[in-house]
């Protein structure tokens, strides 16, 4: 799926699909994890939902307040692993990694903080099912947009 | 009341986003008339439902179609002022809006009855190509970036801003805000106009609650300056990037503007 990303150079349909209507974007009604990625320098969030059973992701949406890079990484990551398990969805993590190689730094940072957020939620998942009472995971970004030069607007 | 708040957001979006659509002058400049009285309406609702001690979100449920023609967007539109009529109720306020909306419907139909007002709709075919400017696709590409980013932006300081002045105890604050809110309001409408142009007319996301509930208003506004400041430095490379006089004077004015938004956001500070 991501053999093709390149932005915001190069837009190709795709993408442009992904800017003008993002998916699986917004709260999940029924959702059983929560994930959020913080910024602090900036106040870029992330916040992923997701509903897991088993290994599976039945759903998971997610929101932010980020640039359209991390809009539109979050809409084709989360297209990506919905309705897969969760071995897919860390090789996906992974699979995106590889390929932000072509990216810019500032780019590879969106795409952190979407995969640290989903990260988040699955750790979420974890702390709930040992008991703990936990309404959201939290994480906070290492690196900022701040630092590269570009803003979130 | 949140469901009508919510119902009213959705129209305030629809009408807005239908005088971007529409290339015909007229009808876009009536609407967005329109488009800025529902929004008023949402302001007098939202101070109802606080003062009845209840409260409301940003949350949304709509999706905008990919309309073909004029009249499949304003049949649409009709529609839905039809459909949000039964969740008034028979206040003052209530009545004052129905009034409001009874106009529109009769502009509606105005419009319904004259075939020539049924051009095709351009705004979402994605075909990227700024009327009478030869563009290069980098260009272009910058372009489209800066809207989908600005365009989302705007949306959501008119909301933040909204939030804020709602809930504003000091005079100070309330007309700053207000202020700030108008100057999101011309430029939501600029981008979004020229999205139309381009033909990637999308409405802005959704707002989440983390980014509109605001519970360190210092903290907010000074990354809000950063925000501004960052968007000059944007509209700046944007100018200088498009090489084309007219776009870029829009955007040096634009760039202008943030200035006077920082001043205004450092008032708030004190």
């Amino acid at each position: 799926m991501f053999e093709n990303v390149k932005m915001p150079e190069g837009m190709n349909p795709e993408i442009l699909e992904h800017l003008m209507s993002p998916k699986n974007y917004g709260k999940l009604e029924d959702y059983n994890c929560v994930g959020v990625a913080m910024d602090d320098k900036t106040g870029e969030y992330v916040i992923v939902y997701s509903r897991l059973n088993n290994d599976i992701i039945e759903d998971v949406s997610y929101a932010t307040n980020g640039c359209q890079d991390t809009v539109v990484i979050g809409s084709m990551f989360t297209q990506m692993i919905k309705n897969n398990d969760l071995e897919y969805a860390n090789g996906a993590i992974q699979k995106m990694h590889e390929k932000l190689g072509d990216l810019s730094p500032q780019q590879k940072i969106c795409a952190d903080i979407v995969f640290s957020a989903f990260i988040a939620s699955m750790k979420n998942f974890e702390n709930l099912s040992n008991g703990e009472d936990e309404e959201m995971h939290l994480f906070k970004m290492k690196d900022s947009c701040e630092s590269t030069g570009k803003s979130n607007e | 009341m949140n469901k009508l708040y919510q119902k009213k957001h959705q129209l305030w979006l629809s009408i807005t986003f239908a005088s971007f659509a529409i290339d015909n002058e007229e009808i876009k400049s009536k609407l967005y008339d329109f488009s800025l009285i529902s929004f008023r309406h949402m302001k007098w609702i939202s101070s109802n439902i606080l003062s009845s001690s209840e409260s409301y979100n940003y949350d949304r449920n709509m999706i905008l179609y990919k309309q073909e023609d004029t009249f499949a967007i304003i049949n649409a539109l009709k529609k839905e002022i039809l459909d949000i009529q039964k969740y008034y109720g028979d206040d003052t306020l209530s009545d004052r809006i129905k009034t409001d909306e009874k106009y529109l419907l009769d502009y509606i139909d105005t419009i319904l009855k004259d075939d020539s007002n049924n051009q095709k709709i351009t705004a979402f075919n994605m075909k990227r190509k700024y009327p009478n400017k030869e563009l290069s696709q980098e260009q272009i590409d910058a372009l489209t970036i800066f809207l989908f980013d600005e365009s989302y932006k705007e949306y959501e300081l008119i909301l933040v801003y909204a939030y804020m002045q709602a809930r504003t105890t000091s005079t100070l604050q309330f007309d700053v805000f207000q202020d700030l809110i108008d100057e999101s309001h011309f430029h939501l409408k600029s981008f979004g106009n020229m999205m139309a142009k381009l033909g990637i007319l999308a409405l802005p996301r959704e707002l989440h609650e983390l980014t509109y509930v605001v519970t360190d208003l210092e903290k907010f506004i000074v990354d809000g300056i950063a925000e501004e400041e960052a968007a000059k430095i944007m509209c700046k490379e944007l100018s200088d990037a498009i090489k084309d006089e007219e776009l870029s004077k829009f955007f040096d004015f634009i760039n202008f503007q943030e200035n006077y938004h920082i001043e205004l956001m450092k008032k708030l500070l004190k």
